[in-house]
């Protein structure tokens, strides 16, 4: 029957060019540009992650300042927003994505950079006539930038340590905070007290990667690992640093009374940001978070002393101790944006300005970023906050080198990690081995 | 180009013969522009970037065949994500077409109270999927919820539940017992259609409660129970928010501002094939490799449905 | 009476009640696994926030002011509007669209209206996400409207598969004479449909409405694709996922809005029950 069948060809055409149509067009079509006067009127979009309330008072404040330096520019800010979201808005782009971006992690810089989501801001920086080595210090610069693209500014940073419960050390007997891992971990066990039914009523540190800031990449940092080598691959299993590391965590499970116990106890703990915190409610003796977690806890007025020191270190390198893990917040310009000038003034502002800067760190007591605030008398020294500025300032602190697909390498570390700290890796090395080719894969997948 | 046939009568009746057919593409538009725009394109862009490297940011480049490698070969979370896609479609169809029609049985049997007991059947059917997931996540919860203080109360020992690779997607199954209420609705209308004479003839040939229920309900209800399970199987490939939901809620984990939080929890346990759609292409931003597990996906979807479709020929049937 | 039968008077007497009673005592059984979960979500929706982490189940005081606090956490009623309106107009525009293609599918002869039938079926047994990349990416880099709900909202003005199925088996069972009649009295095609077939098929399409507006109403892959990048555009589906997490909140504040999501659904079946469960039977039975 031929009659039909012309038929049904003529109904595929439109079908066809529709469907041409669309998937030619899929390049995305919105890309910005920098060529507008920062001087003139402007309203600008700027995401940002901070969602407390003294936090985004102190990010309303730092607007009002930039305003008053420049009259011209509008800044509409939206706070709460995640890597997620920049990561789909930015694709999509669109008149409400943001011209001005952040991050609260530096996991995605590689990526930002990567694939020019984000804007390259050398060029933005020898306009202004700024000379980036001279501003921040040479380890922030390293992790917002990817291959010599500098996409991102840091935006204060974070370090990480240990909070520890002063009246339980007094009451165990302990007189320092643990300073090596087999320390640490004899610390730990001495710290933990059960009730009558054998359930824990204080444990001394909990060992679980899943609790609140406890990712593996940031206790990881206390052996100052190497993730990648020369060309770019994953070498996790290279020498015995990444075994040794998940030997000695599998360790303190153990001794602490195994991972099954551990992580029915943590479901017990509250939200991390509420009054039911566990380190607050006196759960946990001995925490691992960043500098932030001071504020809160002198907020929330707990019902025992405090103080705080460098995560311990483990044995065979108990030179590096006073070492942490750093990350930041980091800034940049959306590629999408078509006020790029002006969106430069405010990143320039935020991460730059001393004055700027010092206050900012103060208010939401975060690790300034530049080296001129760093320094400022202006910064507020209480001893809590102090330990954090100097795990900061240690020569031999970490941070995670950037990738071409982001923190995806970090994701299947930690999804290794959980397997190994739940005892599912018979083979650490075998299994570090299985890490690295899934890593490399993933990599190779992302490239063009 | 079309000649009418020589038998075809004056030129009237084929004018009303293609008012007519204009008439009906008229009715039928809506679908017939639905299907295409919604439809069919995207089927036919997703086999297109099934062969791309498009990360949604630069331009889109052929890559060949390396999408497919990486998915069916490459990628360790393939294999895991189908078999639990796998064993969600026959364990928890299965459990819940039993349940459902025990439930049915016996809201047919129950004297006093029936509208009660109707309706606190039937009311779990209607929460919302995320909220009735929040909430057994809360109830199951190891360390403070009341399932596992009643039990530990009782003295009886407890699983931790959706915290356990090895309870999870049993916990997920429960959950979708505690919403049976639309195949008991269905069971119940099914069962009270049995002429009571049927019965009535059996028992007094001295069938017994089985033998009634072998030879005279079996029989009336089959069509049902195969529609149940059509439906059930169609369902739980899709199955998506409650084990996104559980996993994510039971892991404890808070949102990572950074990275993301791979769907699963615990260790990959709760995994099916829609959510890793969703993580390759709205995680990963890998357009390919997502592409390609939609079409596996598919492929299952279309093999499973025709298998069952010429076993239960009910849904076509019935012209006029 | 068959001699298998003949039993004592007595014992035959106590069959019933026995009956009765393991009958009975299953229903109420069974009750408990339904009802218990509300129990224990509203008892904790109440409780302070030390008490819902410690694992007792009856409030010391009753803090019912937790769910004023749940309203007042933002994005809460906008959640809730953005809610009322994918459910409100995605069902409206599903009924207005899916009646006509039904009604042609049911009613019309015409060739190649047994594969548009099957063509029906195979979109409605179709995972959503087989076909959401391409879809997401025309709304998002095409259209630019990811971050809102039309993406969600326009497709159905084209018709639902589900709907239009649901509705044909219903119109089937429309006599054909009452539609021969009506073109007697001279009335066209649509005419037939609007005063005819739309009044005798009420019950067929209120359930195909509530169905539609619970399945908006609980839509969560959906926002979860078009609607994240955006809070602005979050349904309460959506939001009540990250609820927890989001406002570092415990069990007793997301108890208490879970119950808050629920309740309309609840109410609307308890308005509409008849028609539900009517409906629910017309997918099954009528297959």
């Amino acid at each position: 029957m031929p009659r039909p069948r012309t038929r049904r060809h003529r109904a595929l055409v439109p079908l066809l060019a529709t469907a041409a149509l669309l998937l030619t067009g899929c390049a995305n079509p919105s890309t910005g540009s920098a060529d507008d006067d920062p001087t003139a009127p402007v309203t600008l979009r700027f995401w940002h992650g901070w969602s407390e309330k003294n936090e985004v008072e102190a990010i309303d404040d730092s607007i009002a300042r930039f305003r008053k330096l420049h009259p011209n520019i509008r800044v509409k800010s939206t706070g709460n927003v995640t890597d997620a979201t920049v990561n789909q808005a930015l694709r999509a782009g669109g008149g409400d994505a943001p011209d001005v971006v952040s991050s609260f992690t530096t996991d995605n810089v590689g990526q930002y950079c990567s694939s020019g989501m984000w804007a390259d801001l050398d060029p933005f920086l020898k306009k202004s006539g700024m000379a980036k080595e001279r501003i921040f210090p040479e380890v922030l610069l390293d992790y917002t930038r990817y291959q010599g693209k500098q996409c991102a500014l840091p935006l204060l940073a974070d370090s990480f340590g240990m909070y520890y419960n002063k009246d339980a050390f007094e009451k165990a007997g302990i007189t320092r905070p643990p300073r090596t891992m087999s320390e640490f971990r004899r610390a730990a066990v001495r710290l933990t007290e059960r009730t009558a039914d054998g359930s824990y009523r204080q444990l001394g540190f909990m060992p679980d990667f899943r609790l609140y800031q406890n990712s593996p990449d940031r206790l990881f940092a206390q052996w100052g690992p190497t993730y990648f080598d020369g060309e770019g691959k994953s070498r996790l299993a290279q020498g015995d640093t990444a075994e040794d590391f998940f030997t000695t965590q599998r360790d303190l499970v153990t001794a602490l009374g195994g991972y099954g116990p551990l992580e029915k106890f943590r479901t017990t703990f509250g939200d991390e940001m509420s009054s039911q915190n566990a380190f607050l409610t006196g759960k946990l003796a001995m925490h691992m978070d960043g500098e932030w977690r001071g504020l809160m806890l002198d907020a929330s007025k707990p019902g025992f002393r405090w103080g705080t020191a460098p995560m311990p270190v483990p044995d065979d390198q108990a030179d590096a101790y006073g070492r942490g893990y750093l990350t930041g917040t980091v800034a940049g310009i959306a590629h999408s944006s078509k006020h790029q000038n002006a969106a430069w003034e405010l990143v320039r502002f935020l991460t730059a300005d001393t004055e700027q800067v010092v206050a900012f760190a103060n208010a939401i007591h975060n690790i300034p970023s530049t080296k001129a605030a760093l320094a400022s008398p202006k910064l507020a020294r209480d001893p809590a906050f102090r330990t954090f500025l100097d795990i900061a300032r240690h020569p031999r602190s970490v941070s995670m080198p950037p990738s071409v697909n982001g923190g995806r390498y970090i994701v299947s570390l930690r999804d290794f990690a959980y397997e190994a700290e739940a005892g599912r890796v018979p083979d650490l090395e075998k299994g570090l081995r299985r890490l690295d080719r899934q890593i490399d894969e993933d990599n190779l997948q992302s490239r063009n | 180009m079309a000649t009418p046939p020589a038998t075809r009568p004056a030129p009237e009746l084929r004018r009303r013969h293609t008012r007519e057919r204009l008439r009906t593409l008229g009715f039928l538009s809506p679908w017939l522009i639905g299907f295409t725009v919604f439809f069919g394109y995207p089927l036919l862009a997703t086999v297109y970037f099934s062969f791309m490297h498009y990360n949604q940011i630069q331009a889109p480049s052929f890559v060949g065949l390396r999408n497919w490698t990486y998915v069916l070969d490459r990628m360790p979370l393939f294999g895991p994500a189908l078999w639990n896609t796998l064993w969600l479609v026959v364990v928890m169809v299965s459990l819940r077409v039993v349940f459902g029609l025990g439930i049915g049985l016996l809201v047919t049997r129950i004297k006093t109270g029936a509208g009660f007991f109707r309706t606190a059947f039937y009311l779990p059917y209607l929460a919302p999927p995320v909220t009735a997931t929040v909430a057994f996540v809360f109830l199951l919860n190891p360390g403070t919820g009341p399932v596992n203080e009643a039990l530990g109360a009782l003295g009886i020992p407890a699983p931790n539940w959706f915290n356990d690779p090895d309870w999870a997607k049993p916990s997920l199954v429960l959950l979708s017992l505690w919403g049976i209420g639309d195949l008991m609705v269905i069971f119940m209308a099914a069962l009270l259609d049995v002429p009571r004479e049927q019965y009535e003839a059996a028992e007094l040939d001295g069938a017994g409660v089985l033998a009634r229920f072998r030879y005279v309900t079996w029989p009336a209800i089959t069509p049902i129970v195969m529609f149940a399970v059509v439906t059930g199987v169609v369902q739980t490939m899709q199955y998506y928010t409650q084990a996104l939901v559980a996993g994510k809620l039971a892991s404890g984990v808070s949102i990572g501002p950074g990275s993301v939080i791979q769907p699963g929890y615990p260790d990959g346990s709760t995994l099916t094939v829609p959510q890793l759609v969703y993580s390759l292409g709205f995680q990963n931003f890998d357009t390919g490799a997502a592409c390609v597990l939609s079409l596996v996906l598919f492929a299952i979807a279309m093999a499973v449905t025709s298998l069952l479709m010429r076993r239960s020929t009910g849904l076509l049937s019935a012209e006029d | 009476m068959a001699p298998t039968n003949a039993r004592p008077p007595a014992m035959r007497r106590a069959r019933p009640a026995l009956h009765w009673i393991a009958v009975h005592t299953t229903a109420v059984a069974a009750a408990l696994f339904f009802v218990l979960p509300f129990v224990f979500v509203l008892l904790t929706s109440v409780m302070s926030d030390a008490q819902a982490m410690s694992g007792e189940l009856w409030p010391h005081e009753w803090h019912w002011s937790n769910y004023t606090e749940v309203f007042h956490t933002p994005g809460f009623l906008t959640w809730w509007r953005n809610s009322l309106l994918y459910a409100g107009l995605g069902t409206l525009l599903t009924v207005c669209s899916s009646v006509p293609v039904a009604y042609a599918l049911a009613k019309f002869r015409f060739r190649g209206r047994r594969p548009a039938m099957m063509l029906v079926v195979a979109t409605m047994m179709l995972p959503p996400q087989v076909i959401v990349i391409p879809m997401y990416l025309v709304w998002a880099q095409q259209l630019h409207l990811s971050g809102s709900l039309w993406p969600l909202i326009v497709p159905l003005a084209f018709g639902d598969a589900y709907a239009i199925f649901l509705l044909r088996q219903f119109l089937l069972t429309i006599p054909r004479e009452y539609l021969e009649s009506a073109k007697v009295d001279g009335c066209g095609e649509l005419r037939t449909l609007l005063r005819i077939v739309v009044p005798m098929a009420k019950p067929g399409i209120a359930a195909v409405a509530l169905f539609q507006f619970f399945f908006c109403w609980n839509d969560y892959f959906g926002p979860q694709i078009y609607a994240a990048q955006n809070p602005g555009a979050w349904t309460l589906s959506y939001g009540l996922e990250s609820f927890k997490s989001a406002h570092g909140v415990n069990w007793n504040l997301t108890m208490a809005a879970t119950l808050l999501v629920m309740a309309p659904v609840v109410l609307v079946f308890f308005f509409a029950q008849k028609t539900f469960v009517e409906g629910v039977t017309l997918t099954g039975v009528k297959g």
